[in-house]
């Protein structure tokens, strides 16, 4: 590696960028950053068994941040070349108006490369790689039962190559391949219709389909899923005990409380969590973590979107509020330092605070007394998504595959059941935290576009929450 | 290397070998925000993009491949022809041919003619409005204008071309509200031509707050529900694709095989029109002629609605509802503008009409408690208790569940308030509908 020069890696020489970066500072900003993307991507859909669609999109790119104090412009423009990004970094830097403060100095680099390390490149295998794998997961899901109807597959694989340069000296390249296979099972009996679905991923070449994705097994999880909600009667609605198995069921955590942890929301006093470090804001037996650096997860980084380095941010300890996720913008809002939680969905978007791997850390209660020690209750064993108001934490969020729980015993499934109720109130009535966590993918769309995130949890119990749905009885 | 030189190659290239037919689809655009906070900019971004995407067709099936750098446009229909190759699917999609087309007059957005310095400071000024209106009003959340335009260039080897040009502004701000003993938010929008109504936009997110205040839970029971123009459109767009051709052939739409069957109240009258003013347009994402048609009419439906392949393999005509969500994307179906019919009845008589029961003004998780093949809803909402045709107090923390389907059946009353939701990828618009029952949980 000449450092002078280009790397192949790079999407920009180091000239350039900081002619760039200068350019961004002429008004005044006292940090400028470029983001350079080229995001290669595959995604093929199969319907029935059959390939219906296969799409390839190649996105490139580039964005340019300037700050002065907290104030913030953002440009971008889909074009590497010189001259746009010279065009890009005045567009930004006329967002700051007059201001007169001149940069003063070299800027000295330091650089960084990194590279998930992958065993079977995305640029190695074929459609024909890609489809076997698919076919594998319809077939499972059609032969799992008559009822099946339908079974739809999505495949994604992208590698997002990004190059970061920033005023403070940084140059970090950084290659992040990602998969995903997403399986839908649809039911249908007369005028009735459910669906089931799993939607495995992880940061990691296409060998993720031999080494840690099983689509058989998540394939007939998914047809299970749709046929038991098929026979499922409507769920009763009220305010109930609820146990929230682990996995997808940390999207609780996610909605009820990390977004509202976010800087975004924090940095602006628009957080329900503002000024509460150091106090209690959970049950006793919760602890919380974000961790960007776990090897291969779906929502890991190697580095973060503003180039900062991604750390296991300890969220909450024992009930009390030990950090926030924090991004550049928001250390300069909140005074205290950033967390390595800046992220991005691509250049088309300025980078802000976000969660990376979330989720409530295993505890010491026994998964089965949960249950077997409920009088009458919700037992979600599987969420769909749900949203949330960081101002004021109301959340809510829909459950794919519910239980009800009478006398400590699993009576019947349930289908169409909502949770909603206040982050602040709903993660001082955990009163389980079972011994198993582990991890679900998902997509979460906030300011900076959607980006990948895990969430996970061991499963919980809620002492009461807000149960929605028709309001069906359970004999 | 021009656009122009790119597409010349490419279809020449695709061509050669051995492509039955190819299309290419230029998108490229400006656009504009600014967020205020504090009576400074806190956000501000400008862009330009541009994209191309290839489409080729060989023995009845396609393959796309779109990048965002215009160079190698040998490489990119090599990508899109070995897509092809992997297709499976035994439905025929054709491309459209040469067309003639309506001429669209679409009047410029507000923001359109603004300079960055008035966009500015309307943003500035739509937070101050909010900040003077009530001394509860304590802090704005966002507050964000912006201004986009773009262009979209379609061109085929069977002939056809076909390009607009548009523009869109929009302005939307929540505040917040806090009287000592809660916090509420509220929100509100403009869009179009009256994007720059600031005072307007401020009073209506201000009094959505305030209305708030002192919301509670009702108890969970089966309530007769007045949806507001924003809820009902919000359901609208989340159903959207039971009326997708392409979903009912693919097994996702219960309104398969429906055509000419009632499958909702008398009063409900579904229009699908690509020429309302909201956001007109000659032609649909494969250059199909738009046409105006009634989805649902007195609650028989219609027609499901078509592009191109879901039309073959029909056996009828398009609708000209083609579409592509970006220009990255594959040939989907989607209405265009979708909007309920207005019927007679202003709020008020619908206030008395309802008795007893909930208004509901919003609700959310739409992206989540939805389910768009059955037709079920479970969502958090916020509303007002209505008792004897009187507003009591505001209603928060519940849900309301239902199925679209069987709910369009209990339509009891229409009203004349259509209102359009904030565009998301469409626009669908609504007045306010009066349903006989809905499932509410809350206390």
């Amino acid at each position: 590696m000449n450092p002078k020069g280009v790397c192949p890696t790079d999407l920009i020489s180091e000239a350039t960028a900081f002619a760039v970066l200068r350019e961004a500072q002429k008004s005044g900003a006292d940090y400028a950053e470029l983001f350079l993307e080229d995001n290669e991507s595959t995604r093929i859909e199969m319907i029935d068994g059959k390939v219906e669609s296969a799409n390839y999109a190649r996105i490139c790119g580039a964005g340019v941040r300037v700050l002065l104090g907290t104030q913030s412009a953002y440009a971008y423009c889909a074009d590497i070349n010189e001259q746009s990004l010279m065009n890009t970094a005045r567009a930004a830097a006329a967002a700051l108006g007059e201001a007169k403060y001149t940069p003063n100095g070299e800027i000295r680099l330091s650089n960084k490369r990194f590279i998930t390390p992958v065993r079977q490149r995305f640029d190695t295998i074929c459609n024909a790689d890609r489809i076997e794998v698919m076919r594998t997961g319809a077939r499972v899901i059609k032969s799992a039962s008559p009822e099946v109807t339908q079974a739809v597959v999505r495949y994604l694989d992208q590698v997002q190559r990004v190059t970061i340069v920033n005023t403070d000296g940084l140059f970090v390249t950084d290659e992040r391949p990602r998969t995903r296979i997403y399986l839908q099972a649809v039911a249908m009996n007369g005028s009735e219709a459910q669906t089931g679905f799993e939607g495995p991923g992880c940061c990691r070449g296409f060998e993720a389909y031999r080494d840690v994705i099983d689509v058989e097994k998540y394939a007939k999880s998914t047809a299970n899923m749709a046929v038991t909600m098929l026979h499922a009667p409507e769920c009763p609605a009220g305010n109930l005990p609820v146990v929230i198995d682990g996995g997808f069921g940390g999207v609780i955590f996610h909605e009820a409380c990390g977004h509202s942890l976010e800087a975004t929301a924090v940095g602006r006093n628009n957080s329900v969590f503002c000024g509460k470090l150091n106090t209690k804001i959970a049950a006793d037996c919760v602890s919380a973590v974000d961790d960007g650096t776990l090897p291969g997860e779906w929502g890991s980084i190697n580095v973060d979107d503003e180039g900062g380095k991604p750390q296991r941010n300890l969220l909450i300890e024992n009930g009390i509020l030990k950090s926030y996720l924090i991004d550049k913008l928001g250390s300069r809002r909140m005074g205290m330092p950033s967390t390595g939680s800046s992220r991005r969905q691509g250049y088309m978007f300025a980078p802000t605070s976000r969660m990376t791997n979330t989720f409530i850390c295993a505890g010491t209660d026994d998964d089965e007394e949960m249950i077997s020690g409920m009088a009458e209750g919700l037992f979600a064993k599987k969420m769909g998504g749900g949203s949330v108001n960081p101002p004021t934490g109301e959340f809510n969020f829909s459950v794919a595959e519910g239980y009800w729980v009478k006398n400590g015993k699993i009576v019947s499934p349930v289908r169409g059941a909502t949770l909603i109720g206040k982050g602040s109130e709903v993660l001082l009535k955990i009163d389980r935290v079972g011994k198993h966590m582990w991890m679900e993918p998902g997509m979460c769309g906030s300011l900076s576009g959607s980006v990948p995130t895990n969430v996970g949890q061991a499963r919980i119990r809620v002492s009461g929450m807000t149960i929605g749905g028709k309001g069906g009885t359970i004999e | 290397m021009t656009y122009q030189e790119f597409a010349v190659r490419a279809m020449e290239y695709a061509q050669s070998i051995g492509c039955a037919s190819s299309e290419l689809y230029y998108a490229n655009g400006e656009s504009f925000e600014v967020n205020a906070n504090g009576g400074e900019i806190d956000r501000y971004s400008a862009s330009r993009e541009a994209g191309v995407s290839i489409r080729v067709s060989n023995n009845g099936r396609e393959g796309y491949a779109y990048s965002e750098r215009i160079d190698e446009p040998e490489k990119l229909v090599d990508h899109a022809a070995d897509n092809a190759r992997c297709v499976e699917s035994d439905d025929e999609h054709p491309m459209q041919t040469k067309q003639a087309y309506q001429d669209i007059v679409r009047a410029d957005s507000a923001l359109k003619n603004m300079t960055e310095f008035e966009r500015i400071a309307l943003t500035k000024r739509l937070e101050q409005v909010c900040l003077a209106l009530d001394p509860r009003v304590k802090r704005v959340v966002y507050c964000t204008a912006g201004y986009d335009s773009g262009a979209v260039v379609m061109e085929n080897s069977l002939g056809l071309h076909a390009e607009r040009s548009t523009n869109s502004s929009y302005l939307y701000v929540m505040p917040s509200v806090d009287d000592g003993v809660e916090l509420q938010t509220g929100f509100a929008f403009r869009m179009g031509l009256d994007a720059a109504d600031a005072e307007g936009c401020a009073k209506e997110a201000v009094e959505d707050a305030l209305g708030k205040l002192g919301a509670s839970p009702v108890d969970s029971g089966y309530y007769r529900v007045l949806l507001k123009p924003f809820a009902m459109s919000d359901l609208l767009s989340a159903f959207a694709q039971m009326f997708s051709a392409d979903a009912a052939q693919k097994g996702l739409s219960l309104l398969a095989g429906k055509e000419g069957e009632t499958i909702a109240s008398k009063l409900v009258t579904i229009w699908d029109d690509p020429f309302d003013p909201v956001a007109p347009r000659a032609f649909d994402g494969e250059g199909t002629p738009c046409a105006k048609k009634a989805v649902i009419e007195k609650g028989a439906l219609k027609t499901l609605l078509h592009n191109l392949k879901t039309a073959k393999k029909a056996g009828v005509e398009s609708t000209g509802n083609a579409n592509r969500r970006s220009a990255a994307s594959a040939v989907g179906v989607s209405p265009t503008v979708f909007r309920v019919e207005t019927g007679a009845h202003s709020y008020e008589e619908l206030l008395v009409q309802l008795g007893t029961g909930l208004v509901i003004t919003e609700l959310e998780g739409l992206h989540a408690g939805v389910d768009e093949v059955s037709g079920d809803f479970s969502l958090k909402a916020a509303g007002f208790l209505v008792e004897n045709g009187a507003i009591i107090r505001p209603v928060s923390n519940i849900t309301v569940a239902g199925n679209f389907v069987s709910m369009m059946k209990d339509v009891v009353a229409v009203g004349n308030d259509l209102r359009f939701g904030m565009p998301q990828g469409g626009y669908f618009g609504s007045p306010s509908i009066l349903v006989s029952g809905l499932a509410v949980a809350g206390n």
